[in-house]
């Protein structure tokens, strides 16, 4: 009887591990899908008619089954760097025929599929998006079955549910809460070396902004100092140039004018306005690394505004959308307070971003500016570019589009229990390198995501559930702004890096069974960066990114 | 109310030697809660009209490189044993190093400025319109009390920042939208006592000497009907220093750097834990005046509300 018994055990055990070795082996759909499976046939490109639309790229082809070749119109040395971001994600083919279409846009915008070590089993709205490991990733699986994401807006709130265990991880921990967490043996202080900038953003087809003499004025007038000692966590300084000097060339050129309000209100006089003038000053009430106490900040600008320039402003804290469209769209008429947090690490991602020709967030771009910062984004070896830098850096504090305040430094916290918890430089934490020591992990951010088709968002709370699910050609290290291997193994420039060739990892399966190969690549940046492209749909149709970072969109017309 | 007999009493052998303002005055006196109230509100009043000599400093003064304090810094009683070198905030300092007493004490302008403003505003709109329905009866009431029912419909504060959204932020619109919000309550304790007047003798004989219109509802019927008005007024006062804090707290009312008690509390929500004396000092501060309000009203209604006689 016994031993009937030990064989039924024995042979239930060597069908179980068969079982795990089989699931284990990948290839299973783990989403359900409703199209079928498109075998690699015939390579697929994608091409811009000529290079006459300012962009980057010029076409991308799929040699091979394996092989995805990028052609510049001019070269690019950062295209490593840029690849490995999310936006820059591979969906399958099949997924996005399926999906990318008006009809379809809501299947799009919150079930994205990918090849990531989770997948998206649910979105709560309103409460929480949980996910699920997925058993054929091709790299080390999670230790753990379930992410869980949530959001609170209070860092207070966000606090108070890590120290009570409900929560594994938080993000942007208050400054004032540094101390508290940091004395708690239950806790683990996590301090975030993302490069930063704060910014007070005026827009030059306003008056009295289209002044050059009032935004030196201004420039001057501010005590930078003030605001970095005053409102931010040790760390922070003032800027001295618009990208922090971590960051290749970030600080070429002459540092940022002294704080001088006498020469400043002189400059003021001379523009016309010995009295100053009426203003706004329009933020939004979120917590960024950049400025984690955006009403503080806000009220010691009109103080300083007021005091040392006459300026009378009135603060205006605006819905966080409304806030980026209004303003990074040049319609805000006043000071807005706005920042950014690298996304990759190249200079590109401050200046390139922000003073390149099609940027209507300050107004008219300035040539100066724009002129030098196409030519060294050509250039790879950053001593050879720095003359050009220096050129830029030298512009945007002689004309002033925007005044470059504080580099801001922040935290997040974890529990002390969970192992390997990080924080990136770049990009959110790698869930699947974490072991929360159970089975589920909860990470609790700032906000909820606008959506989950990333390709066409930027906010980093829609970004950081993405790069769970979702991933690009490469990667960046956990501790760096390395770029690591990803879906592609290697990518390998040319000569003069105006070609870059991908080679593609085998083996790779999407969270919906099927396989990845070339076209998966192509037509998933086929439908960001060619405006024409049928699956050319995302929230906003903007696709920021692949705008901004190859510099247009193809066929985008006018 | 067990001495109901000496009250009477009491009235009635004072009749002939005083006024009815004087007899109401004392019946007042006699409601403790009302003595209360009225002292609070003394207190808050008196706070406001010398609020400069009070604050040691100015309400938007930024202490920044003027003294030895950093942001959110707790209170410093020289009395209590906080070092003589450091400079004396009895109630700290805020976020952004402004001293938090002269904040508070300016404050108290604010919520009695808005209170008396609004509830002033909401009574006049609201007797005028209340006096028309109760008096003339037929369709103008049924006009006027419909729409006021309408109004009644929506939750107050929810009209109220439907209303700010339109007219855009800021105190004074907070203050129009506070007011608005309230005169069906105002209308409806006038037509209410105007129906109960309108029908008694003196009315009648006011009207059968040729007394017009106007001059029946306004100088017959009102002074007879206000009393319910003032306890009601003085209720609403409290509601709407409540409300007007609730629309700065959510950054609709008073902007920064105003020091409005509710905006005080809604820029420094987050701090409840790591600065709590910022979030408590406002907050006790609404308490108090409300409390003040209420315990007047409450009082005055045992006092001089006809209804509960």
């Amino acid at each position: 009887m016994k031993r009937k018994n030990l064989f039924i055990l024995l042979t239930i055990v060597a069908a179980m591990l068969l079982l795990a070795a089989c699931g284990g082996g990948g290839g299973k759909a783990v989403v359900e899908r409703a199209y079928d499976e498109i075998k690699y046939d015939k390579p697929m490109s994608v091409v811009a008619p000529n290079c006459d639309y300012g962009g980057k790229i010029k076409s991308i082809e799929a040699t091979d089954e394996f092989t995805v070749k990028f052609t510049m119109c001019k070269p690019d040395p950062a295209f490593p760097a840029k690849a490995a971001f999310t936006p820059f994600g591979i969906y399958p083919q099949e997924w996005l025929k399926a999906y990318a279409n008006a009809e379809n846009q809501e299947t799009l915008l919150s079930a994205p599929v990918g090849t990531g070590p989770f997948y998206l089993e649910n979105w709560a709205r309103g409460d929480s998006i949980t996910m699920k490991k997925y058993d054929g990733y091709w790299g080390d699986k999670p230790a753990y079955g379930t992410l869980v994401f949530r959001w609170a807006t209070e860092g207070a709130a966000r606090l108070l549910e890590l120290q009570a265990g409900t929560v594994d991880q938080i993000t942007n921990l208050s400054p004032d809460d540094f101390d508290t967490v940091k004395n708690d043996s239950n806790l683990k202080f996590l301090p975030v070396e993302n490069p930063n900038i704060l910014y007070l953003g005026m827009t030059n087809t306003f008056k009295p902004f289209d002044d050059v003499r009032v935004r030196q004025a201004i420039a001057m007038g501010i005590d930078r100092q003030r605001i970095a000692d005053n409102f931010y966590p040790d760390g922070s300084e003032a800027a001295s140039h618009f990208t922090p000097c971590s960051i290749a060339n970030g600080c070429a050129g002459e540092d940022w004018y002294a704080f001088d309000p006498a020469a400043a209100k002189a400059l003021l006089a001379e523009a016309g306005y010995p009295d100053g003038f009426q203003t706004s000053i329009f933020y939004r009430d979120v917590f960024r690394g950049y400025l984690p106490e955006p009403g503080l900040v806000a009220v010691e600008l009109q103080t300083q505004l007021r005091d040392n320039l006459g300026i009378e402003a009135e603060v205006v804290v605006m819905e966080s959308g409304e806030f980026i469209d209004e303003c990074s769209n040049g319609r805000c008429d006043g000071f807005y307070l706005l920042g950014w947090g690298a996304d990759y690490p190249h200079i590109t991602n401050f200046l390139d971003y922000h003073f390149g020709s099609t940027n209507p967030q300050f107004g008219n771009p300035f040539p100066e500016i724009y002129g030098p910062l196409e030519k060294a984004s050509q250039i790879g070896d950053p001593a050879a570019a720095e003359a050009l830098y220096v050129e830029a850096n030298n512009a945007i504090r002689e004309l002033v589009p925007t005044v470059p305040l504080v580099h801001g430094a922040s935290a997040a916290a974890a529990l002390a229990s969970v192992e390997n918890a990080h924080v990136r430089p770049f990009g959110a934490p790698i869930f699947a390198k974490v072991n929360p020591g159970k089975d589920t992990m909860i990470f609790m951010q700032n906000a909820e995501p606008i959506s989950l088709f990333c390709a066409d968002e930027t906010d980093g709370e829609s970004l950081a559930p993405c790069e769970q699910i979702v991933e690009p050609l490469l990667s960046y290290a956990i501790d760096s702004g390395e770029v690591l291997p990803g879906l592609a193994t290697e990518c390998t420039p040319n000569a003069d890096s105006t070609v870059w060739t991908c080679k593609l990892r085998q083996g790779v399966t999407f969270h919906d069974g099927t396989k990845l190969d070339a076209n998966d690549v192509v037509v998933s940046w086929a439908a960001g960066i060619d405006a024409s492209n049928p699956y050319h749909i995302g929230n906003t149709g903007a696709f920021e990114y692949y705008s901004y970072l190859w510099d247009g969109l193809m066929n985008a017309g006018e | 109310m067990t001495d109901t007999n000496t009250t009477n009493e009491n009235e009635t052998q004072d009749y002939r030697s005083n006024s009815l303002g004087r007899l109401t005055m004392r019946r007042i006196f006699r409601q403790r809660s009302a003595v209360i109230g009225g002292t609070i509100l003394i207190f808050l009043i008196l706070v406001a009209i010398f609020a400069p000599a009070i604050a040691p400093y100015s309400p938007e003064e930024v202490l920044i490189g003027k003294e030895d304090v950093s942001k959110r810094e707790g209170p410093c009683i020289h009395l209590l044993g906080c070092d003589e070198e450091k400079p004396q905030h009895i109630l700290g300092v805020d976020g952004n190093v402004r001293d938090q007493f002269s904040r508070l004490v300016y404050g108290t302008r604010y919520s009695l400025y808005i209170g008396f403003t609004s509830v002033g505003f909401a009574i006049i709109v609201g007797t005028i319109l209340g006096a028309i329905a109760g008096y003339a009866s037929s369709w103008p009431d049924n006009l006027i009390m419909r729409f006021m029912d309408v109004l009644l419909a929506f939750p107050s504060l929810l009209l109220a920042i439907a209303i700010v959204t339109v007219l855009g932020r800021g105190l004074q619109n907070a203050l129009l939208a506070i007011a608005i919000v309230s005169i069906p309550v105002y209308a409806r304790v006038v037509r209410a006592s105007v129906l109960s007047v309108k029908e008694q003798e003196f009315v009648a004989a006011s009207r059968a000497l040729g007394g017009s219109h106007f001059h029946i509802l306004f100088r017959r019927i009102l002074p007879n009907a206000i009393s319910p008005l003032i306890v009601q007024g003085t209720l609403g006062i409290a509601s709407a220093i409540l409300s007007a804090a609730a629309l700065s707290f959510l950054g609709l009312g008073a902007q920064p750097p105003t020091p409005e008690w509710g905006t005080m509390l809604g820029s420094e929500r987050n701090q409840v834990f790591s600065a709590p004396h910022l979030v408590f000092f406002p907050g006790l501060a609404i308490m108090l005046t409300v409390l003040a309000f209420n315990l007047l009203g409450d009082g005055l209604r045992d006092a001089i509300d006809p209804r509960l006689k």
